[in-house]
């Protein structure tokens, strides 16, 4: 899932500068999660905005499994408060940046309506985890979306993200202790990969030379079609 | 002159290293020269070491190369993609470089630019690999280039990787990285001995020539500090204690770094000196080794 930051409301109090009348829009997916734009924080938010001289015009909040990024079921959403959204003086996104540009993207397509629109969080990656250790729950970046998925080659670790160098012919000159030297944080991804792919009798794959990336893949920004999911089944 | 034909001799080569600094000032480069030259086969010119912005090693192999002293073009993966890297090795050929070290690098994030973005576009075993290419007279692509390259290339190795599947893997990754057409090595500094001699003989099957490095120590500070944040350096106890015991630290760490350059003599077929800022004492080194 994407990983959330909430930013300091110092920082979403200076976007917000000079603009009264606002409209809060959550997200039902990743951001709860996070503590990022669950219903619960939609409701914070206007509250603490309201505190700070704002005017909540609406505070749209899509409930707990429902993503904003997904248009069929945003647009729903946004339908009911278009007069509010119409009036406002700005809108704040509380999702990731997708979210925040799916919104701007109904508005305008649906209603032809260009308002300004700020983003409450700042979006850290494509993460996994959840576990609780020391009364956090962990996330890490796992995944960079980079289009050309090889985990089979290496034993189910990403090179690209647990790599601070992100490797395809690691490791580097520098582990201490199995820790990545550039991070010492994290494990070093090669360690791992070395450590499973023996395990797995497979250190062979280690030998063979990986040619440089296609990072044609990544050129942005990337458009995916697919056949519509239908809801009502 | 390329490394080869020094390495083909049999002779013990002592290559030096010389890092640019922050500015257009070359002063230092120019004052240091004359103090290797005639004494060691080649020196490393460092690419923008630990991430610090630097005067570029292109620059200055050509300038030491000038002046009478064959560079080891050092090339690092952390700042250029591989249009650019192509291109710089095309420029080193034309201003008469002949040995490229073709390394990973540090990341940004321990040097002065923690904000920069990292680029390792190729590695440093797919940068040697290019390499190749360009020797063939083609680039990476297959397109056949107007004029090729002859370089000499070399590659990095850490005998001192401190885990076992730390150590297992630096020779997988030495080996691959000799199968893309590494034709020497170079280490991180060497403090022990024994372990360098069991590392020897695991590659000796390799055929590929490897000079131990050596970094003098100037202080016992500076070893604890390498211990604590260099990778795949150990300074061991004795000799910290020996340098903060001792009363001339200058004439101590020359000692203690020719004593390894001794010792290290009948292992391996030369050694690589990164005097780090004390370039001006690898004369007194080389003659306390006996070299």
């Amino acid at each position: 899932m994407i990983g959330l930051a909430a930013k300091p409301i110092e920082e979403i109090l200076e976007m917000l500068h000079g603009r009264e009348k606002i409209v809060l829009v959550g997200c039902g997916g990743c951001a709860p999660f996070f503590h990022a734009g669950g219903e619960a924080e939609v409701k914070a938010m206007a509250d603490t905005l309201s505190q700070n001289g704002k005017k909540i015009l609406a505070a749209i909040s899509p409930p707990f499994g429902e993503f904003t990024c997904y248009v069929p079921w945003i647009e729903e959403r946004l339908k009911p408060y278009m007069k509010e959204i119409e009036e406002c003086d700005a809108i704040l996104v509380m999702a990731c940046g997708t979210g925040l540009q799916i919104v701007r993207e109904v508005m305008e397509d649906g209603y032809g309506l260009v308002k300004p629109i700020y983003p409450a969080n700042d979006t850290i990656g494509n993460m996994g985890g959840g576990r609780v250790l020391f009364g956090d729950a962990l996330f890490r970046e796992k995944c960079e979306q980079c289009g050309q998925c090889v985990l089979g080659q290496f034993a189910g670790v990403c090179p690209l993200t647990q790599c601070a160098k992100g490797l395809l012919n690691g490791p580097c000159g520098g582990s201490k202790n199995g820790k990545c030297e550039q991070q010492p944080e994290h494990n070093c991804a090669w360690i791992m990969i070395y450590e499973r792919l023996k395990k797995l009798g497979e250190l062979d794959k280690m030998k063979e030379f990986v040619p440089p990336r296609d990072y044609s893949k990544m050129h942005r920004p990337r458009v995916l079609e697919v056949a519509p999911l239908d809801f009502n089944d | 002159m390329s490394l080869q034909p020094v390495l083909e001799s049999g002779k013990f080569v002592v290559t030096a290293e010389v890092g640019p600094l922050k500015g257009t000032d070359i002063t230092e480069i120019e004052e240091v020269v004359p103090l290797l030259k005639g004494k060691v086969d080649a020196a490393n010119v460092t690419d923008q070491q630990s991430s610090v912005m630097r005067l570029g090693s292109l620059a200055v192999s050509h300038l030491i190369k000038e002046r009478g002293l064959d560079p080891i073009f050092q090339v690092t993966c952390r700042d250029r993609n591989r249009l650019a890297l192509q291109s710089d090795l095309l420029s080193a050929w034309v201003l008469g470089i002949e040995n490229v070290l073709a390394i990973t690098g540090d990341v940004p994030s321990l040097g002065d630019h923690p904000q920069a973005k990292s680029v390792y576009d190729l590695d440093s075993v797919q940068l040697l690999w290019v390499i190749q290419r360009l020797n063939e007279g083609y680039d990476m692509m297959g397109n056949e280039l107007k004029g090729k390259t002859n370089f000499f290339p070399g590659a990095v190795v850490n005998p001192g990787a401190d885990t076992e599947p730390a150590f297992e893997l630096q020779l997988i990754k030495m080996e691959k990285k000799i199968n893309q057409g590494a034709k020497f090595f170079q280490t991180q500094a060497i403090y022990d001995v024994d372990a360098f001699a069991k590392f020897m003989k695991r590659v000796e099957g390799f055929n590929t020539p490897v000079l131990a490095g050596i970094i003098p120590l100037k202080s016992a500070g500076m070893a604890r500090y390498m211990n604590k944040n260099v990778a795949g350096v150990f300074v061991p106890d004795e000799l910290i204690k020996r340098m903060a015991e001792a009363e001339d630290k200058t004439q101590t760490g020359i000692e203690i770094a020719a004593n390894l350059i001794k010792e290290l003599k009948g292992m391996c077929p030369g050694v690589h000196i990164m005097a780090i800022g004390w370039e001006k004492k690898v004369p007194a080194i080389l003659d306390a080794a006996g070299l």
